[in-house]
């Protein structure tokens, strides 16, 4: 067979010159030195890591080197890496890159992850890999430097978008790829039109997707292993959830997909301790929440605003603070409010006023300077997490915010801060996503999210590798409320908060009705009565129930075969 | 390499570039840098800018390298190195820049008679074969510029005789028959012959492989019939992904003058 052969004669004239010259001549000894160099970096063989060589102070674990011989060898460098959170998906990146950089078959590398993590990736790659990599702050940095780190929101405006298309990367490294499963965005198509010779996606959460997600992931990658998108819903119906029972597409991912599970890495983890803290209301708040549930009795509400009344709900469980900022949006929002709509409000906000204390904040005070250690306070509502720091700082408690809108430079600043100065980090939702804060092994859940997935998250900042402590989790849920329901009929019964990591999303998989927060929206603005809900919590709670028994039966049948 | 491999290579290196080594104990050791390896190494332009500009005393830096922690002393501020370290890798790239081109005499022992030397062009190179993948090899060939014969391991075969970049006394050099240019253009001809003889099953596998994904490119873009933009990037990097290539690159090489019976 014909390949091109390339000889480089670049040199030729600057030795022919030398000749003609009679000089200048190098020293014998450098010269054999330089021979033995390169003697020992030339690589035999196609096989092989030689990344383990170059990192001597960096252990990484069997999963993790099996994981960069697979994408090398048997991938083609194009791969989703969809370990379960908190195995080490940055070390398997890193050590792909390393290889590749090693044996000189990438250069220009671009790396996309979430703002709040382009500092600590460039710190890893330099501290751990010893890779040159640069956190992108200037125009330039995109032409003069090899490797760089950005957020894709930055990456993708102008005037970086056109100088990104104009560099011929080697690697593309894309961080929380699960953004990506919607083709419609800006995003998708930005990274679309990235050339990818080599390529990882990286994402803990895949198979919670939709086939229709997972087709869109995948195009991404190698456009056209799950075949044109007319051919693939021709096969396969766009929200199924069938991913798992179908073998076929099940395998034609897995041949790009690497999902390295907790269970099979035998790695020892800490344990996870949870405690359920039930609350009384006080008069005046239980006065509040009552009146915005007899919202619900009202027609006017009921049609258009069943999820503001829930909302609200919720809201009342978390601070008096959150509600009243959500009546007035709802007040100002609204054009040409009825007087009744008006009247409505305000009685509610004279409610809102009447309100002088916050029996969880008190609560959480008192198990704070019990715990006399780091704490981070999870909560859903911006204006809780402003009302608690407040409150924090006026009994003497040392606290910093944490928000997703916050800039990168911002994030790394209020997570060190809390790493040496502070003894408490409010996060708000957002802030539950892309930071790692093994140092701190306490977890208050002032509210809780809907989504299972999400509380996952919360606790996955803390409890992964490097983390050294049994982790402690606190859920806050005032007693006869939405949340006491969330919280006893779907948290407790599925023992969510006890499971290993990544079970979850196994479990929630195997159930094909959707998305669990809106079921439960559903559950509890379309009950009629009290009664219905429970019996509805009770059905939500029975399928995952039934859901993970299936699973369980799957492995014992797996056990049985083999 | 093992550390004391490495530490052996920094000391040749400096000793070489003619840098003082300050101490050489187990596990470390320091160097006094000479201006032109300042300049090289510790990336300081501006500093030797200013100094130029100014006609001030020049003060290159000392470096202490530790190539075994657990010998050297704990209280020892240096940099560590091993096989990794960037401050190694820029020293081995310093160490190929810096002897690219030699030229050399055999250092014979036949000081009484008249005695001549044959002309060899050396060249040292690497051959990578590269697809999705890469492996390279090593290799060393030497030409004699007068009867053209075409040694390889020439490098090897070098090491064992004495050598030096003054012509010995009584001694003269054979005027080549062949050029240097068409010298190399010899040795240019041999290693691709050489090369075209391998197995390549490699780039076989690495060409289905790319005609399998190419293929699979077609089809998803099938259904959208004007031209697409996406398509022709897709396009491009399955070829710089899996297209088989052979590169031969230049390492080092020069002229060297041997006695008949040397090689």
């Amino acid at each position: 067979m014909s390949i091109e052969i390339e000889f480089d004669s670049s040199w030729q004239d600057d030795f022919l010159h030398r000749i003609d010259e009679d000089g200048p001549w190098g020293n014998w000894e450098l010269y054999k030195l330089s021979i033995e160099v390169e003697k020992h970096l030339v690589i035999p063989e196609f096989e092989g890591l030689q990344a383990p060589k170059h990192l001597p102070h960096l252990t990484p674990l069997p999963h993790q080197l099996e994981t960069a011989k697979q994408v090398i060898e048997n991938m083609n460098g194009k791969a989703i890496l969809a370990d379960e959170v908190g195995l080490g998906k940055t070390i398997e990146a890193g050590l792909i890159l390393k290889e590749y950089m090693i044996r000189g078959l990438v250069k220009k590398v671009l790396i996309l992850v979430p703002a709040s993590l382009v500092t600590q990736w460039g710190q890893e790659l330099n501290s751990k890999f010893f890779i040159p990599a640069v956190t992108q702050k200037k125009s330039y940095v995109w032409e003069q430097c090899d490797v760089v780190v950005s957020s894709i929101d930055t990456a993708k405006r102008t005037p970086h978008r056109d100088l990104i298309y104009q560099q011929d990367y080697d690697l593309i490294i894309i961080d929380e790829a699960h953004k990506l499963k919607n083709n419609k965005t800006k995003n998708y198509e930005f990274v679309q039109n990235l050339k990818k010779k080599f390529c990882l996606l990286l994402t803990a959460t895949p198979i919670q997707n939709r086939v229709e997600e997972i087709f869109n992931l995948v195009s991404l990658l190698k456009p056209g292993h799950l075949g044109s998108e007319t051919s693939f819903y021709e096969k396969y119906k766009r929200d199924s959830r069938s991913l798992n029972d179908n073998e076929h597409l099940k395998e034609l991912v897995n041949k790009v997909m690497i999902r390295n599970r907790r269970a099979d890495t035998g790695i020892e983890w800490t344990k996870r301790h949870v405690k359920t803290i039930p609350i009384e209301f006080s008069k005046a708040e239980r006065e509040l929440y009552e009146a915005i549930c007899q919202l619900k009795n009202e027609g006017d509400w009921l049609q258009a605003n069943a999820f503001s009344v829930m909302t609200l709900q919720r809201e009342a469980c978390s601070s008096r603070e959150a509600v009243f900022y959500t009546l007035k949006n709802m007040l100002q929002r609204k054009e040409n409010p009825s007087q009744t709509f008006q009247q409505q409000i305000e009685y509610l906000i004279a409610m809102v006023e009447a309100v002088q204390q916050n029996s969880k904040a008190e609560k959480v005070l008192e198990l704070i300077r019990n715990i006399n250690d780091k704490v981070i306070i999870f909560t859903e509502y911006r204006a809780t997490q402003l009302f608690l720091q407040w409150y924090l700082k006026q009994n003497g408690i040392t606290s910093v915010p944490f928000r997703g809108g916050f800039k990168r430079g911002k994030k790394d600043w209020m997570r060190e801060l809390f790493q040496k100065h502070a003894q408490v980090l409010i996060a708000t939702e957002a802030g539950g996503e892309g930071i790692n804060l093994q140092f701190c092994h306490h977890i208050i859940n002032f509210d809780l999210p809907w989504n299972p997935m999400k509380l996952e998250q919360r606790i996955g900042r803390i409890h992964r590798l490097g983390q050294e402590n049994d982790v402690k989790i606190y859920n806050f849920a005032i007693k006869n409320t939405v949340e006491e329901h969330i919280l006893k009929l779907l948290y407790e019964k599925i023992d969510l908060f006890e499971r290993v990591i990544g079970e979850l999303d196994d479990i929630l998989t195997k159930l094909e009705f959707g998305n669990i927060e809106d079921h439960l929206i559903d559950i509890f603005s379309g009950s009629s009565s009290e009664g219905e809900m429970r019996i509805k919590m009770e059905n939500l709670s029975s399928m995952i129930e039934f859901a993970e028994n299936l699973r369980k039966g799957d492995s014992h049948a797996a056990a049985g075969n083999s | 390499m093992q550390q004391q491999e490495i530490h052996n290579f920094l000391l040749q290196y400096f000793e070489a570039n003619d840098c003082p080594i300050l101490e050489n104990k187990p596990g470390y050791l320091t160097v006094q840098l000479t201006i032109e390896l300042d300049k090289e190494l510790m990336n300081r332009p501006f500093y030797w800018h200013y100094l130029e500009k100014t006609g001030g005393t020049p003060n290159p830096m000392q470096l202490t390298l530790i190539t075994n922690q657990k010998e050297a002393p704990d209280s020892l501020k240096g940099e560590i190195i091993h096989f990794g370290s960037p401050r190694l890798h820029q020293i081995f790239a310093s160490s190929k820049k810096l002897a690219r081109y030699i030229r050399l005499y055999e250092n014979h022992q036949q000081q009484q008679r008249q005695t001549a030397l044959l002309p060899w062009l050396c060249l040292n190179v690497k051959i990578s074969y590269q697809c999705d993948r890469k492996r390279d090899e090593f290799k060393s060939i030497g030409l004699q510029l007068i009867n053209g014969a075409m040694v390889e391991d020439f490098h090897d075969r070098l090491l064992k005789i004495p050598l030096t970049p003054k012509i010995p006394d009584y001694s003269f050099t054979l005027s080549p028959l062949v050029k240097p240019k068409s010298g190399m253009l010899r040795i240019e001809k041999f290693l691709k012959s050489e090369i075209l003889k391998e197995d390549h099953s490699w780039a076989e596998e690495a060409k289905q492989r790319w005609e399998k994904d190419l293929r699979l490119l077609d089809h998803f873009y099938e259904d959208i019939e004007e031209e697409n933009e996406s398509y022709e990037t897709e396009k491009k990097a399955l070829q710089d992904q899996y297209e088989p290539k052979i590169n031969i690159s230049f390492l080092n090489g020069g002229l060297f003058y041997l006695t008949e019976k040397a090689i």
